[in-house]
């Protein structure tokens, strides 16, 4: 038992060694209780018991029972079961024959028994968070019901228990099969009542094995650019009109803006929500509003997040702004220059010019986000006559600024919650797929690859048509090889053939003749992304498909009969 | 959520605009855009005046009942008002920076590289927290230094000196058009004999130098921390190989203590400075200079109230504000005040018949301090003038501007009290001295007159003796000419003049006249205490401090009222916590927590969905959101789009489109991943990683 507590090397080291210690002493009396040295109650020869059947009969009940406790050592790895079989090298045998002698129950109820007294004895916060606390209470009042029910006239009791055991293990593994894979581990992260913030963070940040389910998106067909602007089209937003109404109230403080303007403040307006349509209205309005009678004011707006915008860009618009046909040929490829042509320019205009309102969407947008283009900004700020107003989108955007900053930025600042969304902000489908790590899907995806491999030479073709039939033949040697292993999410993207291996088939089947041909004939498929690689642990570079097994079926049929 | 639709809606224009990175503001020419140019002339034909335009900025309050006469008279009290403030701020700032000012341009004009042993002479400020008092400094010494031409001085920011050859260009280029300007700037360039140098060969400057006849130099590095070290080596040793040349003199600005940043510096480079250490003074001294000038000073009309001044001090401590951002704040309270609260037209002294009378009565008969002062004049038995002041619009505004007149007037009597406390207890109080902004917290809140603290100021001004009690009274009778305070002086003074001889006199309240008496009884020690034999100069100086006591009791108490008791105490006095707060100390996070996670608070629905639950009434970003919440620190994708998916098909059953509630999926998962709250998680195949908790 030890050692397959230390074999099991899936715990994870970070599970505190309080918590192992517990484990093991749970294990041990786990095994204490099963073992042959346990008085036996019946006087049945529990005694001759293979520890296979041992085996067999008592791990659903444990499952069931006090699988709760183990599972929080971390224990109770998916691996754990294979292991234990592995250990103990008794053929096993059919199931049926488990439940065969009532008396065998009775002890593995008793045993559960035990463990659920002992859990209850044992509380611990994690336990009680669980819930498993609540099953052993369940467990040991049943139980306790049951042993009564036995006390009745000994066939009776033994018809009534073998009936029990065999509806029990009718259930169990049922309601095993209807859960999805992987929930055995799972740990509910909502835990009951409501937890200060810094308890949730560490109860949710806790050591132990990852308790999430293991469906992945494979089956799920992701969103193109197309498609998800299309069907977005179709939406009907049922708070069109509360948003419509949010926006008319931040319609009402423009002039108060303005009067903050006057006073010489900037301002930053923040909240969540896209306010790029504000900030164009706030345009408008400053426009109409304008309170010089003679020149049109010059209002400059900046897209922050436009990707690749420069801070000189910027600063050459205001220059352009205000200097109108008077632009130097040459503005100096430095920000800084552009900048100080600015503020020499705005220096020298009357004091009576209408200032100029620069406005700036999403200032902590990635591009603009750099340490040097906000301190420019900030510098922009500080210049008089610049008014300056800025938006911003992250929650976080004030640790941009230190306190030297803030002092030049003088901003003012307006909770502006719109709940319009990023639409020019953001391209989400790119950013979407980028955060579930498919960028490749994007490109390929099985017709994608169907389409490169048409523009690819026939020996291209085949060397593919050879990587796909080794990869699937890896793939069903890998699943007959271990049936038993829950077929896991990572498995299809892990699947993978050695290059050597490859070359060595290449040049048997003639795609290849050298190492160099083939690499090129590789690097084809690289720069389509239609294959991985990576690196093993023995360090040989091992090739996949970034596509799903039917994808890869579907591809090689083609390719096949194409 | 329809971006698109909305934004199809906006027209063509929209969408270009929308993916240009910088571009100029052109009006749209179609739809609403077209009413509003008329607005707009017909606003410019009615105000000629510059004067009279300004005051558009402020809106009609009351319902937009008030008149343009009122609304122009709120504008105009505020520039008055602030604008004497803002002199007051300045006078202070000016006098805060003068003594470094005159030690730093003293030590620029005496020394040179001959007086420093041919090393660069250098001026290291250390400015701490305030870090904006030294830009003030140099565009002073800048002004000092060019008008008397002796040179100039350039400032040079760690984010102009990425490397050697740009800082170098940058120095030249400041110090040209600090001169002459940015066409001086390209002149000098093209117009020099012979080759062409390159912007950063220091014989431009040389030649700049000799050309203007320029005897110092000044290079001032604002944030010399934050400049790279090597790069910082690099442009001292180049200075000091041109100090023959171009009289250098360095400037540094400091924000942690010389010793670290010479500690990062290699020797040799050390080696190459020789200079002095100045200090500026810290902001906190001169935020509490400013605080006391804007409200004891006896022209002040507008008050600060204790929720704002316990704001403003709280933010200057936690936020390391600079005095200036200090007073920025202030003016936003005065901003804010004036903007927003038609009784502030009051100040203006205006003449009734300008005001739109009918509604500011009623404003003034809505007030709760009028209430109270009402309910005051009944149990006064003044049943009459409560009459009034109901039904007579014209007797009310009589009323209600002597009134104000009345409570300003108590209000400086409450700061002219603070004073008088702050100078008693210079005298009496030895360990924390209390600021006169702590006192002033106090005596906002109502609490001074019987705080411990005055208790306690009290008692020790009985111990004082004579000495102490001449220089104290010289020092109240300066804050508060008052008759009987004067009385007490001169009675002090004469009984001091008809004993010079004997020392200080102490009074019967001090220890050291309690003598204590040992006496053996029976082999017992019993100790009795006892006064000492006062002298008759001692006794009638006992009586004078006596009368003294008595007096500031009196007067604290009568003086030291709550200001909220005070009628019309809203137009004089500025107590809202909330504008000030919110706008300078703003709290991103929990804003979009909040919209996220109770979006409702937002969205004012006219629906019933106004419950707690997760609905798909919601904003999509807020549904995913609140599902995010409850997961656990992995979130798997895939079960979480099936939450979100079935938060859509619950309620509206088949009829939802599963790829228009994926298209949502998508858009809220990219703004949370833009809100930096989950990441890909690389311990699982299609898992994300929280990153925030809400609330911490």
């Amino acid at each position: 038992m030890k050692r397959k507590l230390s074999d099991s090397g899936e715990t994870p080291a970070v599970s505190t060694p309080k918590r192992r210690r517990t484990a093991l002493e749970q294990a041990n009396g786990a095994l204490n209780g099963h073992a042959p040295t346990h008085p036996p109650p019946n006087g049945d020869a529990t005694y001759e018991l293979p520890p296979s059947q041992r085996d067999q009969s008592t791990p659903k009940k444990a499952n069931g029972i006090s699988a709760t406790p183990l599972k929080e050592s971390g224990l109770k790895t998916p691996t754990h079961k294979s292991k234990a079989r592995g250990l103990f090298a008794t053929p096993t045998k059919p199931k049926s024959a488990t439940a065969a002698t009532p008396s065998r129950v009775k002890n593995a109820d008793r045993s559960a028994k035990k463990k659920s007294a002992r859990v209850l004895f044992e509380q611990d916060e994690d336990a009680a968070w669980d819930g498993s606390e609540q099953l052993a209470e369940e467990i040991l009042q049943g139980d306790e019901s049951d042993t009564e029910k036995a006390a009745p006239p000994l066939a009776d009791s033994i018809e009534a228990d073998h009936e029990e055991a065999a509806e029990k293990g009718a259930k169990q593994p049922k309601r095993r099969a209807g859960r999805p894979k992987g929930a055995r581990n799972k740990r509910s992260p909502t835990p009951e009542g409501e937890l200060p913030a810094h308890e949730r963070y560490f109860f949710q940040n806790r050591a132990g094995p990852v308790k999430t389910s293991n469906a992945n998106l494979n089956k799920v067909s992701l969103l193109t650019h197309e498609e998800y602007f299309e069907k977005l089209g179709q939406y009907e937003d049922p708070c069109r009109d509360e948003k419509e109404y949010l926006l008319s109230l931040h319609h009402r403080s423009f002039p108060q803006w303005a009067f903050e303007f006057d006073e010489g403040f900037n301002i930053c307006i923040f909240g969540y929500g896209s306010k790029r349509k504000l900030v164009e209205q706030f345009a408008d309005w400053t426009y109409n509003h304008s309170l010089s009678t003679t020149a049109p004011p010059s209002i400059i707006i900046v897209n922050g997040y436009t990707p690749g915008i420069s801070i000189r860009s910027v600063f050459a618009t205001i220059v352009t702004a205000v200097m109108g046909d008077d632009v130097p040929s040459k503005l100096g490829a430095q920000p800084t220059e552009v900048l100080e042509l600015l503020q020499s320019v705005l220096k020298s205009r009357g004091e009576n010019e209408e200032p100029v309102t620069v406005l700036i969407n999403s200032i902590d947008a990635p591009p603009l986000r750099r340490a040097a283009n906000q301190a420019l900004l900030a510098r922009l700020a500080a210049t008089p006559r610049i008014r300056l107003l800025v938006t911003a989108d992250t929650p976080n955007f004030p640790v941009m600024w230190d306190i030297s900053l803030r002092d030049q930025l003088n901003l003012v600042f307006h909770d502006c919650t719109t709940f319009l969304p990023f639409s020019a902000e953001a391209d989400v489908v790119e950013e979407v797929h980028s955060l579930l790590g498919r960028k490749g899907r994007r490109v390929g995806g099985k017709e994608g690859v169907g389409f490169v491999l048409k523009s690819l030479p026939e020996n291209a073709r085949n060397l593919y048509r050879l990587l796909l039939t080794e990869l699937i033949t890896v793939m069903d040697d890998g699943n007959q090889s271990d049936d038993e292993a829950p077929a896991d999410g990572g498995k299809a993207d892990e699947t993978g053939i050695e290059f050597r291996q490859l070359y060595q088939k290449a040049t048997e089947e003639f795609v290849a003749s050298s190492e160099m041909m083939f690499r090129t004939l590789l690097k084809e498929f690289h720069d389509h992304q239609m294959i991985t690689s990576r690196m093993d642990a023995s360090g040989g570079e091992i090739l996949g498909v970034p596509l799903s097994r039917d994808e890869m079926e579907g591809v090689l049929e083609d390719l096949v009969l194409g | 959520m329809d971006p698109d639709g909305f934004d199809d809606a906006l027209g063509l224009s929209n969408d270009k605009s929308q993916n240009l990175g910088a571009y100029i503001y052109q009006p749209q020419k179609h739809g609403k855009a077209g009413e509003r140019p008329s607005k707009r002339r017909k606003v410019s034909a009615s105000g000629n005046e510059k004067g009279h335009t300004d005051g558009r900025r402020f809106v009609p309050l009351l319902n937009g009942d008030e008149n343009a006469q009122s609304v122009q008279l709120r504008h105009d009290s505020y520039q008055q008002l602030w604008s004497e403030q803002e002199h007051k701020i300045q006078a202070i700032l000016e006098d805060v920076d003068a003594g470094v000012l005159t030690e730093v341009s003293s030590f620029v004009r005496d020394t040179s590289p001959q007086t420093c042993n041919g090393c660069i002479p250098t001026a290291l400020v250390t400015v701490g927290s305030n870090v904006s008092s030294l830009s003030r400094l140099l565009s002073r010494l800048n002004d000092q230094l060019i008008s008397t031409e002796e040179g100039s001085v350039v400032v040079l920011e760690s984010g102009d000196a990425p490397n050697l050859k740009t800082a170098l260009k940058n120095i030249i280029r400041a110090t040209v058009t600090n001169t002459d300007g940015n066409d001086g700037y390209q002149k000098f360039l093209t117009d020099r004999a012979g080759p062409r140098l390159l912007g950063y060969d220091l014989d431009l400057l040389h030649d700049y130098v000799q050309r203007k006849g320029t005897k110092k130099m000044v290079l001032a590095l604002r944030d010399s921390e934050a400049f790279d070290t090597g790069l910082l080596t690099d442009l001292l040793s180049l200075f000091k190989s041109w100090i023959d040349r171009i009289p250098f003199t360095v400037l540094l600005g400091i924000s942690t203590s010389v010793e670290l940043f010479e500690g990062r510096l290699p020797r040799s480079c050390v080696a190459l400075l020789q200079g002095k250490h100045f200090e500026v003074q810290e902001a906190g001294n001169c935020v509490d200079r400013i605080y006391e000038s804007l409200q004891t000073d006896s022209n002040t009309k507008l008050w600060l109230g204790r929720n704002i001044t316990s704001t403003l001090f709280e933010n200057t401590s936690d936020y390391f504000q600079s005095p200036e951002a200090f007073s920025r704040m202030v003016k936003y309270a005065y901003m804010s005040h004036f903007f927003a609260n038609p009784l502030a037209v009051l100040f203006a002294n205006p003449d009734p018949t300008v005001l739109s009378r009918g509604k500011l009565c009623e404003v003034v008969r809505n007030l709760p301090s009028f209430r109270m002062f009402c309910e005051d004049l009944v149990e006064e038995g003044s049943t009459n003038q409560v009459r009034d002041m109901l039904e007579n619009d014209d007797y009310l505004l009589q009323e209600t501007i002597s009134c104000l007149d009345a409570g300003q007037q108590r209000m400086r009597s409450i700061f002219q009290a603070v004073l008088a406390v702050h100078a008693c207890l210079q005298y009496t109080q030895n360990t924390k001295k209390a600021t006169v902004s702590d006192l002033s917290v106090r005596a906002l809140s109502g609490e001074l007159s019987d705080s411990t603290l005055v208790d306690e100021m009290m008692a020790t001004t009985k111990a004082l003796d004579s000495d102490k009690l001449d220089e104290l009274l010289g020092r109240l009778q300066d804050i508060l000419p008052n008759g009987q305070l004067g009385a007490i002086q001169v009675d002090l003074k004469t009984l001091l003049e008809k004993c010079p001889e004997s020392g200080p006199l102490r009074s019967g309240y001090n220890i050291n006249s309690t003598v204590t008496t040992t006496t053996v009884v029976q082999s017992r020690v019993q100790l009795s205490k006892g006064k000492a034999e006062l002298s008759e100069q001692d006794f009638e100086y006992t009586k004078i401090i006596d009368q003294l006591v008595v007096f500031l009791e009196e007067y604290l108490t009568e003086t030291l009222i709550k200001p909220q008791d005070m009628f019309l105490h809203e137009a004089f006095l500025f107590d809202l916590r909330n504008p000030l707060k919110e706008t300078f100390a703003p709290r991103p996070r929990f804003a979009i927590e909040r919209a996220l996670a109770t979006p409702f608070d937002y969205l004012l629905s006219s629906s019933d969905a106004t419950t707690t639950k997760i609905s798909s009434k919601q904003p999509a970003t807020a549904i995913l959101y609140q599902l995010y919440l409850e997961s656990g620190a992995l979130v798997n994708v895939h079960d979480l789009w099936q939450a979100f998916n079935g938060v859509f098909e619950n309620e509206k059953g088949d009829g939802c489109d599963d790829r228009v509630v994926m298209s949502l999926f998508y858009s809220a998962l990219s703004e949370l991943k833009t809100f930096g709250v989950i990441k890909n998680s690389r311990k699982k195949t299609d898992h994300l990683a929280k990153s925030a908790w809400m609330g911490l």
